[in-house]
């Protein structure tokens, strides 16, 4: 009649999938759970039917209330048994059911009972019942009882009173807090698991007071806490404690990492390698601190645990990002980790082998890798493929090398995901790598040969489009291209017809065989295809002749559809059929609901196929449409440079605006984007009046009113202003939101007639030198240095006073000069006295500025400044150095 | 005969004990618990505190184990009292005597509570408690304050106790054994 309750280990092998549950129904079970009731007890029977009861609420059966209630107060009768086993049953059927408030009460005395009862099982499983069941009201009475159980003398009991204290600490903080005595005395316990407890709820209990979490840390670095457990949490709060406190300038010593190197000699594990991790973590960790966790982490690298093995790689992972140097001490440990058994290791020492290998080393490692690849995860190789992807950039001299590795493993199986990384990662290659361009074509050329993603293929021919008639031989491209149209689908052979359109547009020579071609794919069985290839015969002269291609098809063929593809759908549902053409000027060009978390999203990787020319240029390019569809401001020319959007609003008002600043030569055009965010209000007349005596240099030309503004549907106003031509003038700009408010009901959207004019204050808006600077990158600073000369070089020093850190002054410098940062120069190095950093960037005007920057540090935090500038122009050396100056 | 069969009675007292089920009632402080601490151990202390939920004791009387299931009397526990008076041999519903306001309030949830079906026929003992107090109502005129004569259909009876004084506690544990063997 018994059943096992617990399957063998040693069965494992037979029925792997065996479960002495399998198939049981919920409704037999509630009614075996009659035996609760029985006169005569049997506890064993009881405890199956228990336990299949918490089965089926494991796999995700649900009680109905009814049921619950029944079975609830079945298993209490259950308290009547003096079956140990049962009762440890009971007290998890109790808190797996969870019934209501009012109802769980009523066992509340019999857990009472147990807890001060001599069975150790008892107390500390109904302590941590009630504390599971109580309330506020009911804990102040069982207080005294936990209060003594923390202190207890068998571990099992005080471990579950700590326990229910850090879950009562969410829901009465007051009450918990006043165990503190009894919990530090848990702290000095000899028994490891309440010691941990002990440890993680005295640090909740003071965790929101910094001195007390210091205080704590303090003395338990100095005395001995036995429970490994406890002495990694006790590191994590260390950690926290030096995060917070920073490093003491004086002598240059971090407070407690003496503690965290003394770790690294425990004798676990666990704590070795939490203290490394800790070290590692420190901000700003110097090369000396490093090394010993280094070292540590480089002997679990050869262990014979897995888990040591991957906690240890993995780390090094990460200190690769930021320290490469540190870590190449354990390149050769970590290339025998390759051919790591477990994936996720080896995939993790590739990756930090990639890391942190120099340029001689690239050649060897790609070896290895080539071995390794076949034998991985897509989801993996997909990692490897980023890593090689930013080897490559970071030496593009290697590009042969990685590029012909790339076109390897392309060619081989897999998914999507990986292929779409692969090409990504050739076409990024391709556009920073001017070198890497033909060979990288050609391997994409081959790819499509024989790609089965019908995405991948149109994006590579979309790409080739726009590339191809740039190289030196277009011709060799051609037949790829018009091999999809004979072999591919229609979706494939529609792009390939718009590729060969772009290459006849190009590339005058080659237009005869083009329209050859073209011509062909008028037959084609679909209508897209057939579509696509008259429009293109059309427009780049189907009369047969050679003609140069007009600027207006190359801007059809090339331009960007400068229109949401959602207003533009909308337009023409709403088009109706008539003599009239459908006129794309007619389609709204304001993007609704500006895609701001778009923008905020983090780690913009740098993208591939997807967009090409990615996200800021595409803003750009919208902004600059935008703007030339004003008349006013067509004359101005083509914008330098689009701020930010400058929010001149808080969060959640009334009126919700914006400001991006557009930088012309001789302009200045203030765009204001404002929402109405009131359901009852229609704003009319929209704009905004700009006070400009603090700008003594700008001189307000005209302003473009936002007709009307309804909720929730953003709009611009536009003010320009004229400003001294090529000079980055400054100034500051108090704004004034002015408009008409009709009263507007949300119900019915009926507006009413009359209107109120009103105003709205914003805040101030300033254009700053960095305005009138666009970042743009070097990749090799010296070489431009060298090469731009020192005629127009302009060096001074600068007294910069006392500063919180020589990292912050250096951050403060460069976003007051609005330059790009390069080779990673604004990291300053914690506890260095001096740092030079290496900015460069384009002036307005189209001069670019290359910038040094030697900063020194002295004791009492005085911060000097050498400042050199070469920029192709004398007047803009000296701008820098004004920028400096009156900042 | 009946010799005989006493003999056997007896000897069969000796391997086989008797075990009966009782729930015991009442409102709030009308001594619930300390009833049952005198039934169990004679003992009797004023320091009670109000029992959260039930407490379950066995006490075991000449060859009688008694189950109890002692519940708490305050207004939220009152709905659950049925439950735990299903299939019990007996139920003792405790009245403190003293504090006559609270009686009418006694009548009405014990009355309530014997409508339910799950408890037809089971027999019911009144106990009114604290007859040390001077106010004490006396059994008539409590007999007559709860309406017990309108209860049909089972064995009621009424015992005036004081578990202070231990007065009639053995009366009552008498009553008990009487109807250790169950109804049924």
């Amino acid at each position: 009649m018994a059943q096992p309750l617990v399957k063998k280990d040693d069965d494992r092998d037979d029925e792997a999938d065996y479960s002495p549950f399998l198939g049981i129904e919920k409704g037999a079970v509630l009614q075996e759970a009659r035996v609760f009731n029985d006169p005569q007890l049997d506890a064993r029977r009881c405890s199956q039917v228990i336990t299949k009861l918490l089965y089926l609420l494991n796999q995700g059966e649900t009680f109905t209330k009814i049921e619950a209630t029944e079975v609830f107060f079945a298993v209490t009768k259950l308290f009547q048994s003096r079956d140990t086993g049962l009762r440890r049953m009971v007290y998890l059927m109790i808190k797996e059911l969870s019934p209501s408030a009012d109802e769980v009460i009523i066992v509340t005395s019999s857990l009472m009972k147990d807890m001060n009862s001599k069975t150790d099982m008892y107390r500390a499983n109904a302590i941590r019942v009630l504390c599971r069941i109580t309330d506020g009201t009911l804990l102040t009475q069982i207080e005294r009882y936990l209060k003594q159980a923390i202190v207890d003398k068998n571990p099992v009991v005080a471990s579950a009173a700590l326990v229910s204290g850090i879950h009562l600490l969410q829901t009465n903080p007051e009450i918990v807090r006043r165990w503190s005595n009894e919990v530090q005395e848990a702290v000095q316990s000899r028994a490891a698991l309440v010691q941990f407890h002990a440890l993680a709820l005295l640090h909740q209990i003071r965790q929101n007071d910094r001195l007390a979490v210091s205080k704590l840390v303090t003395s338990l670095t100095r005395g001995n806490v036995r429970s490994p457990l406890a002495q990694c949490l006790l590191i994590r709060y260390t950690s926290q404690v030096i995060r917070e406190s920073g490093t003491n300038t004086q002598t240059g010593d971090r407070p407690f990492y003496d503690f965290l190197e003394g770790c690294l000699r425990h004798k676990a594990e666990m704590v070795i390698f939490e203290a490394a991790r800790a070290i590692t973590e420190l901000s700003g960790v110097t090369s000396r601190e490093l090394t010993p966790a280094i070292t540590v982490l480089q002997l679990f690298l050869s262990s014979s645990k897995p888990v040591l093995r991957f906690a240890a790689v993995r780390t090094l992972n990460k200190v690769a990002m930021t320290h490469p140097m540190a870590v190449t001490n354990c390149n050769i440990d970590m290339e025998s980790l390759i051919s790591d058994q477990n994936r996720s290791i080896a995939t993790l020492a590739i990756t930090t082998l990639l890391k942190t290998g120099n340029e001689s080393s690239v050649d060897r490692l790609m070896k290895q890798i080539t071995n390794f690849m076949s034998d991985i995860a897509d989801e993996f190789k997909i990692v490897v493929v980023e890593a090689i992807r930013s080897l490559c950039l970071k030496f593009p001299l290697k590009y042969r090398a990685l590029m012909n590795f790339l076109s390897n493993i392309l060619r081989e199986e897999g998914g999507f995901e990986y292929k779409k990384a692969i090409v990504d990662s050739i076409v990024i290659l391709i556009r920073d790598i001017p070198d890497a361009k033909e060979s990288g074509l050609l391997h994409l050329c081959e790819f499509i040969e024989d790609c089965e993603f019908t995405y991948l293929s149109t994006q590579i021919l979309h790409f080739l489009g726009i590339e191809g008639p740039k190289t030196s031989d277009p011709s060799k491209y051609i037949r790829y291209i018009y091999n999809r149209v004979i072999l591919e689908n229609a979706t494939v052979r529609a792009s390939a017809v718009s590729t060969l359109a772009k290459f006849g547009a190009m590339v005058d020579s080659l237009k005869p065989r083009i329209f050859v071609l073209l011509r062909r794919c008028l037959f084609d069985s679909d209508d897209e295809v057939r579509d696509r290839a008259t429009l293109y015969l059309n427009t780049i002269g189907g009369d047969g002749s050679v003609v140069e291609t007009d600027k207006d098809v190359k801007d059809f063929l090339f331009g960007s559809l400068d229109i949401p593809l959602v207003n533009l759908e909308t337009s023409l549902k709403n088009y109706e059929p008539s003599e009239e053409p459908f006129d794309i000027d007619s389609v709204p060009r304001e993007v609704k609901s500006q895609p701001l978390a778009e923008k905020k999203a983090p780690g913009k990787k740098p993208t591939g196929l997807g967009a090409p020319p990615s996200g800021p240029t595409s803003t750009v390019d919208a902004y600059e449409k935008l703007l030339s569809s004003i008349p006013e401001y067509a004359s101005f020319g083509k914008p330098f440079k689009s701020s930010a959007p400058v929010e001149l609003t808080e969060a959640e008002t009334e009126y919700a605006v914006n400001v991006v600043k557009h930088i012309f030569d001789r302009h200045v055009v203030f765009q204001y984007n404002c929402t109405n965010t009131i359901p009852e209000q229609l704003l009319e007349n929209v704009t905004v009046i700009v006070d400009a005596s603090d700008a003594e240099e700008f001189s307000e030309v005209s302003t473009k009113p936002l007709r009307s503004l309804p909720y929730d549907s953003p709009g611009q106003t536009f003010v320009a202003f004229e400003k001294p031509d090529g000079v980055p003038a400054v100034g500051k700009f108090t704004n004034m939101l002015k408009f008409i408010v009709k009263e507007v009901d949300p119900t019915t959207g009926e507006t009413e007639e009359d209107g109120v004019e009103d105003e709205y204050q914003l805040e101030d808006l300033e254009v700053v030198a960095a305005d009138y600077v666009l970042k743009v990158g070097v990749s090799n600073f010296r070489n431009a240095w060298e090469s731009m000369g020192p005629e127009f070089e302009r060096v001074d020093e600068y007294g910069l006073g006392p500063r919180e850190s020589l990292a912050e002054a250096v951050s403060a410098v460069i976003s007051l000069l609005g330059l790009q940062p390069c080779e990673g120069t604004e990291v300053v190095p914690s506890n260095s006295r001096s740092h030079t950093c290496l900015l460069s960037g384009v002036f307005i005007g189209n001069a670019k500025v290359l910038v040094r920057l030697s900063f020194g540090i002295d004791g009492p935090k005085e911060v000097a400044m050498k400042l050199a500038v070469r920029s192709e122009d004398e007047s803009v050396s000296d701008a820098i150095h004004e920028i400096v100056a009156s900042g | 005969m009946g010799l005989w069969d006493s003999i056997f009675d007896w000897l069969r007292s000796l391997f086989y004990k008797q075990e009966m089920e009782l729930s015991l009632i009442g409102l709030q402080n009308a001594g619930k618990t300390s009833l049952l601490n005198a039934i169990a151990t004679g003992g009797y202390s004023e320091d009670m505190v109000p029992t959260v939920g039930f407490n379950m004791r066995k006490v075991t009387k000449g060859n009688v184990i008694i189950k109890v299931w002692d519940l708490g009397g305050q207004q939220r526990f009152r709905t659950m009292w049925e439950r735990y008076c299903r299939g019990v041999s007996a139920i003792l519903f405790v009245v403190d005597a003293a504090d006559r306001d609270s009686v009418p309030i006694s009548r009405s949830e014990l009355h309530s509570l014997l409508t339910k079906p799950s408890l037809t026929g089971i027999p019911l003992l009144v106990v009114g408690n604290k007859i040390d107090r001077s106010e004490a109502l006396s059994e008539q005129s409590l007999v007559g304050q709860l309406d017990l004569k309108s209860i049909t259909g089972r064995e009621v009876g009424c015992y005036m106790i004081s578990c202070k004084d231990s007065v009639n506690i053995d009366l009552v544990i008498d009553w008990l054994i009487k109807h250790s063997k169950t109804p049924n």
